[in-house]
């Protein structure tokens, strides 16, 4: 209850069941102005690097605006670092000095962003009961060894890591449900198309033809995948118990792709074009008659289903790749308001909020952020080749 | 000769089957576009013939043998101008010259790389179907999608896209 007090009518409003239909339809969003001015750091790096992250989380969450005076919430407290980073962090509501979060976080001192981005989130969550994303991780596909690896960071784009070391091609990384895996398309087995589960040697799937874009369930039981093993690229799940798999579609003259997971993990969202367009399609995790959800578009590509219950995927608008956000059952959509460049694969961020997203301009492509309420293109990871297909952790 | 009758003779055959069935797809406008009435070649409806199992064969060839097979936008039609190719291809493996081949699709750089992966294999396999139509054993071709990661020409206009919109035949 108090924490919702925060929110502010407008906001409120949307802290409940109106929250899905803001995405859409982008209702008013305020922000709360928080204070850190009274947070003290020692003159250690790591302390101080804590408190920068911190800020530049909560101004990036999209809820917060950062001030130093005059706030609505502040934020009070120390950190200092030796070779462990001791934070204790005190949240206040500033009208009544009502405490809204007291906590003292250990970490070792190279960790001080983890750190941040768990205090950032544990922060908004105090003040307005929402998930965060600072937490997350981002997968991408990265060119700069001039191979295309397979590399993770954190949601500000910091921490960039190289995952693989296969010297081949990493197309269409997902999160396992946990975040602790990521399957992935690799061409290191024979020099075909074959999935991947970081951690694990053998492939998932290497059948005969195309396996490609395998993406497990949030029960972590199935994959769906395309395999094109019986003549034709297809939609088929694959018990990861026993290996046996099923087809759902049937389209002999059309390719299907891109599959991805319902929240409740009954259906999967894919791309097919046995219309003669790409469209984007809904199917039982059972197989039956597809729904075809999309509708404009001369191409419409690459969807992810939110957690908040939200489809958005990639579409060709008058010859510009650009973000769509959907809500399936009442079949009402938005296009997001960017820039003249081409933006693909977009992801839901953890808060469903967010999209995750790949900027293309002068055939250069970054990885950027976009907030689904205020159509903020932010540039996350860039430079030093190109980086493409982002997966965000759920 | 002979031969060159008889695979006229099936073309024919092909042709007004798919004319029938590309007409009566029509009806629905929906349905006019890629897989429409001109898909005369190495239509999956001929083929749609599991694939061979490829453990123990090689995965890689000889690209030199027979220039690659090109493709128009977002389509997986061999059209007549590329279909002598892959005839060449039917008749070396019908006359036994190579044990193989691995039919590599690929792509342009436009629409998203999934999509692209799966178009790949849908024009490799678009080649498969053809060559199994002139006779030859399915279990000596293996298809391989490459989508846009591979492109033969690095540019950005269409006179590289349509260098890399390609099935390439890999002989073993």
């Amino acid at each position: 209850m108090i924490r919702r007090f925060f929110v502010g009518s407008a906001m409120m409003a949307a802290a409940s069941s109106l929250a899905q239909r803001a995405v859409v339809e982008r209702e008013g969003s305020g922000t709360i102005s928080i204070n850190l001015a009274g947070y003290r750091t020692g003159g250690d790096a790591a302390s101080r690097g804590f408190l920068s992250v911190l800020k530049a989380d909560l101004n990036r969450s999209g809820y917060f605006r950062v001030t130093s005076s005059g706030a609505t919430v502040n934020v009070v407290g120390q950190a200092q670092a030796g070779s462990q980073l001791k934070a204790d962090v005190q949240v206040y509501k500033a009208a009544t000095r009502q405490r809204m979060l007291g906590k003292s976080y250990n970490a070792s001192a190279g960790d001080y962003r983890t750190l941040a981005h768990r205090v950032a989130d544990e922060i908004l969550y105090a003040v307005t009961g929402k998930k965060g994303m600072a937490s997350g991780k981002i997968a991408m596909v990265g060119t700069r060894t001039r191979y295309k690896e397979l590399y993770i960071c954190d949601m500000d784009g910091h921490n960039i890591r190289q995952i693989t070391q296969d010297k081949s091609i990493v197309v269409a990384p997902r999160w396992t449900p946990d975040s602790k895996q990521i399957t992935y398309t690799s061409y290191k087995y024979r020099n075909s198309p074959c999935i991947f589960l970081t951690g694990r040697g053998r492939p998932l799937s290497k059948d005969p033809g195309l396996n490609a874009m395998g993406s497990i369930s949030p029960d972590g039981k199935t994959m769906a995948l395309i395999l094109s093993k019986d003549g034709n690229p297809e939609l088929y799940t694959k018990s990861l118990r026993t290996g046996i798999t099923r087809k759902l579609s049937r389209t002999r003259r059309g390719n299907e792709a891109s599959p991805c997971w319902s929240p409740d993990g009954n259906h999967i969202a894919y791309v097919s074009d046995s219309s003669g367009r790409p469209h984007i399609y809904i199917i039982s995790k059972d197989g039956g008659t597809p729904k075809r959800i999309s509708s404009s578009g001369t191409e419409n590509i690459s969807p992810d289903w939110g957690k908040n219950g939200y489809i958005t995927w990639c579409s060709r608008v008058g010859g510009k790749y650009r973000i769509v956000v959907a809500n399936p059952s009442t079949r009402t959509s938005r296009v997001l308001e960017t820039d003249w460049a081409d933006y693909e694969d977009p992801r839901w961020a953890p808060d469903g909020r967010h999209i995750i997203c790949s900027r293309t301009s002068g055939y250069r492509s970054a990885i950027y952020l976009l907030d689904t309420l205020k159509d903020s293109p932010v540039a996350l990871v860039s430079g030093s080749g190109d980086w493409y297909s982002p997966a965000v952790s759920p | 000769m002979m031969s060159k009758i008889l695979r006229m003779t099936v073309f024919l055959a092909v042709a007004c089957s798919l004319a029938f069935t590309g007409g009566c797809r029509n009806k629905n406008p929906n349905d006019v576009g890629l897989y429409g009435s001109d898909n005369l070649y190495g239509d999956p409806l001929l083929g749609d013939v599991p694939l061979a199992d490829v453990d123990g064969l090689p995965a890689d060839g000889d690209r030199s043998v027979v220039q690659p097979v090109y493709f128009a936008y977002d389509s997986s039609t061999v059209n007549s101008e590329e279909a002598g190719k892959v005839e060449e291809v039917a008749n070396l493996l019908n006359k036994n010259k190579w044990q193989g081949v691995i039919v590599e699709g690929h792509t342009d750089e436009r629409g998203s790389r999934e999509y692209n992966l799966a178009l790949g294999e849908r024009r490799s396999l678009a080649v498969r179907d053809y060559l199994i139509s002139l006779g030859v054993d399915p279990s000596k071709i293996q298809t391989k999608s490459y989508g846009e990661e591979m492109p033969d020409n690095m540019g950005h206009d269409e006179s590289a896209w349509r260098k890399n919109r390609r099935a390439v035949f890999a002989m073993y």
